[in-house]
């Protein structure tokens, strides 16, 4: 074989190596993935985004039930904002025990965790990184970036405004739990940019000041409650979340505000809500048909799945004896019980403990890691009020209830209570109203002067047990901690023990003091 | 684009200077030198006549120019050949052939070795290179190519996965990342394949499988990075380059036919030790008696059921021709392999095609290979093994009550054990892959410059996937969840290109002594795969199976676009005085996609060099030694090996089941993920000093290598200062992790020339790697890893700095008598960790703060034996691996040794440890758990006989593939897969295979 071509080959090689070596461009760009730069080319990315800085509430990740994590650092399913807050605020009260043996879980039952606890821990991050994605959905949302993307209308522009409020409610809402929970926190906000240097930790009435005069700020611009924006805060989602700031201002911020709490308490009581006829219905698969609800998380069998939330409160809850079919779900958790002390505060004709499961169970918490041991109080189900059971026998279609009426009329009468203003007849009628709706007549009404905080107190022990809001109410009342009131469990032993008065506040995560050298651990731990 | 520019005008200075002309008259001189033994060309041969000097090319020719007239002598001079001189008489203006014949002295030191973008002699070589011939190869069964060299490369790590053709993963010299992979680049004749580290897709075993290891000639590992290093930013896990058969061996007689088939089967060798019937009823009556009427009357060996004798067979046939200028082979193979568990099968039907053709006298040498192949591989439906571990034994397989004909724990709750066999009988997983590989590579010599070689080389890899699981809803564990049947499939796809163009240049140098060697290039990769899937759950019917979608309750699908860049330029010197000093340089820009643009560039060189102290005086005359060469090396390489697009601030989907309700609508959500936008590769500094030698005229060699690699910008997930990105952790360039090892291989002739014809080669390899992770990130202390089965979250890993990566993380057990105790030492009524680990850090109370790093999965020494006996037709081989310091998490014993696994509302079957423990509640995190893996194992002992039949050679052989293995390990297998953690993994089978070969 002999052709006459070398030289011509030669040359193009040259050519081919030449040509090659001008390709020097290394810039890919995804393509099933969105960035920042194009993201909002859609204009619904912005509702879209608000969503998730509601989903950070609901779900735990990209994927239902779980994957694509919102947070790392611990298992997906435990990582959920309502599960981590639910455990954080009613396992080391007298109302729960949860009986699984996770690392971290058990020292929740008892008020010995370590600023390591993962539980704790997720909690921490759990909150920031709602605020994150709030401070995040604010920088993309101001005028100059809609001006600069020019495919903002008008009637977007509008809405973008409400959206904006509904982050800053949701930012506000997390900063409260922030401060309830950790005290004094980094104060972030739309202001700082991404990826800067650390923050600097601002005192618990920083906290507090920055979170009132949003909410001042932002009610008026917040939708107004009606079935359309279910599941969205609305204005007196707003009021509602400035009374529970201003309840508690004395515990934050060091000086009471009861009659600011009942200023702002006044739109709610005033708003569209009314008592639902049967207690439960707050509780079940279809609660978002409940006239009570004013703001719910919501969840959904199908759409809004996850193993936190209302799947963990519905399954946890169920065990022992318990047929997994009348909680319209597919298998128990064997997890959740009630405190002795939660039990004994309903007395006999009180409705709101007739769900109850007391079959082979003990009173006495003999075990924290024998489901046996404890009251199950199965509140929440999967059945509807008529009895069907929810989309998915897993995961479950009732809502979890953050706000709702009965709370606000049980703060108006400690508000009257504590001086800060009302009537104090005002408040014997919602007090008895809720009892009214408990006993189902009048037989469990209290006279006026069985009105006292002890009973608030105990009565919001009853009303809204297992709804989140112990821990706070304890330490409002100053028996959280310390011997005043000792329950089962408290300080590690079954008989209880007084705790130090340190533990009102959670640690904050040890390695979050390492990452911000900024931070102070909370004083004890 | 100037820094090729850059790159190319020096190598064209050079070059420019190289032919300087003579004046006085002269004349031309030209030849071939050849191998006496051998009559094949030898190549690289320093020609020197009368001044002037000249390289022999791949054919063995050479021409001088230039010579002045007269007498003089012709001196050839070769690494491993006998130097030789003859007598020429030049004749100004005249040209004359003068052919040489060499004497080799010294075969392993001629032995040519392809590097990256070349080839060289293995004497001549500065880094540490092993290159493992066909002959060397491990035999008996072997699916995937990387088993070839198992136990035979010092420093180099399989670690099996005993699933037929199962993925395997190699470490070279320890791994030097957490997070991007640690595996090594693979290089199948001349192109890279996957995108970067490891191998590619497939269907879920090995994606090598596409090559059949019978097609390949020659697989060289670059274990240190001063010879991978030409790889740049994918080259700090070493580099295993395959080539595959060529013409090289096969000799000009005539088209050549060749038949091998073998069968084999294989049997299990050990499996989990579960309680039999009789003990686990005694454990249900002790510990939860409220369950015993749960149990029936059987008595059913589980893993029995699910295991089975697999059989195999394979074929392969090629024909292969040399005619000279051509040369072609085509092959075919077919492998059909079951598992030694139920449902375990790998299929592989395979082409390949080779074809090399030299043109335009011998100026063009043209080679293209063409590799296809299909593999079937049926899985073993997830949840056989765990389950046959923990269904109870007391259960019968069948029962003609349920609609499945299969026996169901009854009570239908969550916690109840499935049935294996049922799972077997109804549930699939299964897929294909089809891929190709292909490569034309062209090497032209330049008219104007002879000592030039240009080169282009054009590859692709395509890769098609279909992976299809389908789990019905009549199975108990689809009831039991509520799932309802589960129909998933993914079929992704990947397209992979590749351009390398590079000069070649070899010459003696003109203006001092020796040779250079230099090449220099430009390459370009790009990779572009689609990964689609669907899953349907919650299946209204079960009769379509994989095939289709029936009504569903939910069907989720996606599609993911993954596209990747990666230009480089490299350059290479080698510069050789007389095979005595040798000096190499590379130097290597990359540029990857994966990095934004502040790092999208990255510089990768090494230098190394060599010092043949045997050609000194002082040690010429030393009795007995024949070779001694010290070489020591530096080079810095790069991983780029992780997920695209990290530096993009991303948004990411949320699905249609992570919705939000607005009133009565759901909304989709979008998330921006947390983000480094300067995330870039990680990079390792390597240095290795290592000594060659020989002794009794070759007949003795080895080698020893000392190392020591420093990776720094690892990429971690860390925990970042709350409220700062947009979540808690980012994945960015933080952390160290240091890798320090010795390596000593030895090769021995020991039994040659012996009357009775008897011949004995043997070698001998250890290893010895120590992997520490220096830092991590000032905020971070430890990174909990190793999920293990057993609670939720769990882990018993961890990564420590000063500790190796993946250490366990376990409590103390206090021991008495040699077992773990279990009671209530305290008092406290409770048995819990405050009576049964010890309190490390004496604080008073046992906590997480008492876990401490102990041992890890990696070995401390590995050694490698191989023999390689014959005499007269008999041949005889094996292969003798060891691992020494090894530790395995017996995590089936951990899980399931407890009693507390009887007390579930549906109780599990125990494992046998729990009656030694007597643990009641579980004790995941006891080192008790943590065992000493070491063991010694003959991992393939073969023979074959040959004889001519009818004038054809025959060859019959055998083997047996894990022959025994003496372990104290108590689980099933002390190679537990790459982390020591032994969760239901793949039994190990001891496989006899036999066969016979035969050429036309």
């Amino acid at each position: 074989m002999r052709l006459n071509a070398p030289k011509a080959l030669a040359v193009a090689a040259a050519l081919l190596m030449g040509g090659a070596a001008a390709c020097t461009d290394t810039t890919v760009e995804p393509k099933s993935t969105v960035t920042e730069a194009n993201v909002f080319n859609d204009p619904n990315s912005y509702l879209s985004f608000l969503a998730k800085v509601y989903a950070g509430l609901a779900v735990s990740g990209q994927q239902g039930p779980a994957g694509q994590g919102d947070i790392s650092g611990i298992d997906e399913g435990f990582s959920q904002y309502v599960r981590l807050l639910w455990e954080a605020q009613e396992l080391p009260t007298d109302a729960a025990v949860i009986g699984w043996g996770d690392v971290g879980l058990p020292e929740m039952n008892t008020q010995q965790w370590a600023a390591t606890n993962s539980f704790v821990v997720a909690m921490y991050y759990r909150i920031y990184f709602q605020i994150g994605m709030a401070n995040e959905f604010l920088r993309q949302t101001t005028d100059a970036k809609l001006d600069a993307r020019g495919n903002v209308t008008p009637a977007l522009r509008t809405q973008i405004a409400t959206m904006r409020a509904e982050a800053r409610f949701l930012r506000a809402l997390s900063y409260w739990h922030a401060m309830d929970l950790f005290g004094g926190v980094p104060l972030v906000t739309d202001a700082d940019a991404l990826g800067a240097t650390p923050p600097k930790q601002a005192t618990r009435q920083e906290i507090f000041d920055f979170v009132v005069s949003e909410l001042n700020a932002i009610i008026p611009a917040l939708p107004p409650a009606s079935a359309a924006n279910y599941g969205r805060a609305t204005g007196p989602a707003g009021s509602m979340l400035l009374a529970k700031v201003l309840m508690n201002a004395g515990v934050y911020a060091g000086t009471a505000n009861y009659a600011g709490a009942l200023a702002a308490l006044q739109p709610v009581l005033a708003g569209p809500y009314s008592l639902a006829s049967n207690y439960r219905r707050n509780f079940l698969a279809d609660n978002h048909t409940s006239p009570e609800l004013i703001f719910a998380v919501t969840q959904d069998g199908l759409k809004t799945q996850t193993w936190g939330g209302m799947t963990f409160l519905v399954h946890a809850s169920c065990g022992g004896d318990m047929n997994a079919a009348d909680y319209g779900i597919d298998g128990c958790w064997w997890g959740l019980r009630m405190k002795p002390q939660a039990y004994n505060l309903f007395s006999a004709g009180d409705t709101r403990g007739d769900f109850f499961f007391t079959r082979n169970q003990s009173v006495a918490v003999t075990s924290i890691g024998n489901f046996f041991a404890g009251i199950p109080a199965p509140k929440y189900s999967n059945l509807t009020s008529t009895g069907a059971r929810g989309s998915h026998p897993t995961h479950v279609d009732t809502d979890f209830p953050m706000f709702r009426l009965a709370d606000a009329q049980l703060m108006y009468a400690e508000i009257v209570l504590r001086g800060g203003g009302g009537s104090r007849a005002q408040a014997l009628a919602y007090v008895n109203g809720l009892r009214q709706r408990a006993f189902g007549n009048a037989s469990g009404n209290i006279t006026d002067a069985q009105l006292t905080l002890d009973f608030i107190l105990d009565e919001r022990g009853r009303e809204l047990l297992w709804e989140g809001h112990r821990r706070t109410d304890l330490i409002r009342y100053g028996r959280f901690t310390g011997g005043s009131y000792i329950w089962s469990w408290k300080g590690g032993t079954q008989a209880g023990a007084a705790t130090a008065a340190f533990r009102d506040l959670y640690p904050l995560p040890a390695n979050e003091l390492v990452a911000n050298p900024n931070l102070k651990q909370n004083p004890g731990y | 684009m100037q820094r090729v520019s850059y790159v190319l005008s020096a190598l064209l200075t050079v070059l420019w200077f190289a032919p300087l002309a003579a004046q006085a008259p002269s004349g031309t001189v030209q030849g071939r030198v050849i191998d006496q033994a051998t009559q094949q060309p030898v190549a690289g041969a320093h020609v020197s006549l009368g001044g002037k000097a000249a390289i022999t090319r791949a054919d063995g020719r050479f021409v001088l120019t230039g010579v002045p007239a007269g007498s003089d002598s012709l001196r050839a001079r070769v690494l491993g050949y006998a130097p030789i001189a003859q007598a020429v008489m030049v004749r100004a203006g005249q040209e004359q052939t003068v052919n040489l014949v060499m004497t080799a002295q010294a075969v392993a030191l001629t032995e040519i070795v392809v590097t990256g973008y070349g080839e060289q002699r293995a004497g001549n070589i500065t880094g540490a290179v092993t290159p493992l011939g066909r002959e060397e190869f491990n035999t008996g069964r072997v699916i995937t190519p990387a088993n070839l060299i198992a136990a035979k490369v010092p420093g180099v790590q399989v670690i099996d996965n005993n699933e037929p053709g199962g993925g395997l993963t190699i470490r070279v010299r320890g791994a030097t990342s957490v997070n991007a992979s640690s595996d090594p680049l693979i290089v199948i004749d001349g192109m890279p394949v996957g995108t970067g580290a490891g191998g590619g897709l497939s269907a879920g075993r090995d994606p090598l499988n596409f090559l059949n290891p019978d097609d390949i000639e020659n697989i060289t590992v670059l274990r240190d990075a001063s010879a991978a290093a030409i790889y740049g930013a994918n080259a700090a896990n070493g580099v295993v380059i395959i080539t595959t058969r060529s013409r090289s061996g096969v000799p000009e007689t005539g088209p050549q036919l060749e038949y091998t088939s073998s069968f084999s089967t294989s049997r299990v060798t050990r499996l989990p030790s579960m309680l039999n019937a009789a003990q686990f009823r005694a454990a249900v009556q002790q510990y939860a008696p409220q369950n015993v009427g749960q149990l029936a009357q059987s008595s059913t060996r589980w893993f029995d059921q699910v295991t089975q004798d697999g059989f195999g067979q394979e074929h392969n046939l090629s024909l292969a021709n040399n005619l000279g200028d051509t040369f072609y082979r085509l092959s075919l193979g077919y492998l059909n392999q079951d598992g030694i568990l139920r449902g375990t099968t790998a299929e592989r039907v395979s082409l390949g095609l080779t074809y090399q053709q030299r043109l335009f006298d011998d100026r063009l040498d043209v080679r293209a290979n063409v590799k296809g192949s299909r593999t079937d591989d049926q899985f073993t439906p997830g949840g056989v093994l765990s389950n046959a571990a923990q269904m109870g034994p007391t259960q019968p397989i069948f029962d003609p009550g349920t609609s499945t004909g299969y026996y169901d724990w009854p009570g239908n709750t969550l916690t109840s054990a499935d049935n294996p066999v049922a799972i077997l009988a109804l549930a699939t997983d299964e897929g294909t892959t089809y891929r190709s590989l292909g490569n034309v590579h062209a090497a032209y010599r330049m008219p104007f410059l002879e000592t030039l070689r240009a080169n282009v080389a054009l590859g692709y890899d395509v890769t098609k996937v279909d992976r299809t699981s389908f789990t019905p809803s009549v199975l108990h564990s689809q009831r039991k969840t509520g799932t309802n049947g589960s129909d998933f499939r993914q079929n992704p796809s990947m397209t992979n290109t590749a351009l390398d163009a590079y000069l070649n240049y070899v010459a003696p140098a003109t203006f001092m002594p020796g040779t250079v060697d230099l090449t220099a290039g430009y390459s370009f990769g790009e990779s572009s795969a689609d990964y689609p899937w669907f899953q349907a759950t919650g299946l209204s019917t079960d009769v379509l199976g994989g095939n289709g979608v029936t009504t569903a309750r939910t069907v989720q699908n996606g599609l993911d676009i993954q596209e990747s860049r990666l230009i480089s330029v490299f350059g290479r010197l080698n510069y050789n005085i007389e095979d005595r000093y040798l000096l190499a340089l590379s130097l290597r820009r990359d540029g990857s996609s994966r990095f934004g643009p502040d790092n999208a560039w990255g510089t990768f060189p090494s230098v190394s060099v060599g010092w043949r102290l045997s050609d000194e005086s002082f040690l010429r005359d030393v009795g007995g030694l024949s070779d001694l060469k010290l070489r020591g090396s530096w080079a810095r390489t790069g991983n780029q090996a992780f997920a695209n697009y990290q530096q993009y601030a991303a948004y990411r989907f949320g699905d249609t089941q992570a919705q939000v309700q607005f009133g009565n609508t759901f909304v989709p959500t979008i998330r921006p993920n947390a983000v480094d936008p300067a995330i870039k590769w990680e990079e390792t500094d390597s240095y290795n000093v290592g000594l060659d030698f020989a002794f009794s005229n070759h007949r003795f060699t080895g080698s020893v290598d000392w190392y020591t690699k420093d990776t720094k910008d690892l990429i971690f997930t860390v925990p970042v200062a709350a409220g700062t990105n947009l979540s808690n952790f980012v994945t960015t360039n933080i952390g160290t992790m240091k890798n320090t090892g010795v390596e000593l291989s030895l090769v021995a002739r020991l039994m040659e020339g012996r009357n009775d014809g008897l011949s004995w080669n043997a070698t001998f390899n250890a290893s010895h790697n120590s992997n520490e992770l220096t830092s991590i990130a000032g905020s971070v202390q430890e990174i909990l890893v190793g999920g293990v089965a057993g609670g939720v979250g769990t882990t018993i890993q961890v990564l420590q700095p000063g500790q190796p990566i993946n250490s366990f993380f376990v409590y103390q057990h206090i021991m008495e008598n040699g077992k773990p105790i279990y009671k209530d030492v305290n008092g406290d009524g409770a048995i819990n960790e405050q009576d049964l680990y010890a309190d490390l850090n004496k604080d008073g109370v046992v906590n997480v703060a008492d876990r401490r790093a102990l041992n890890s999965p990696d070995p401390d020494w590995i050694l490698g034996h191989s023999s390689y006996l014959s005499k007269g037709r008999f041949g005889l081989s094996y292969t003798l691996r060891a691992y020494l310091g090894n530790y395995v998490y017996n995590n089936v014993a951990s899980n399931l040794g407890t009693y507390a696994e009887v007390t579930r509302a549906s109780p599990y079957n125990l494992h046998s440890s729990v009656l030694e423990t007597g643990f009641v509640t579980p004790q995941y995190l006891s080192d008790w758990y943590v065992e000493d893996a070491s063991f010694l194992r003959l991992d393939n002992i073969a023979a074959e006989y040959r004889f001519d039949w009818q004038g054809r050679p025959f060859r019959v052989f055998g083997a047996v593939q894990n022959a025994f293995t003496l372990t104290g390990y108590s689980g099933v297998d002390p190679t537990a897969g790459l982390n020591g953690i032994d969760n239901n993994i793949y039994p190990r089978s001891r496989t006899f295979t036999g066969g016979i070969s035969v050429r036309f």
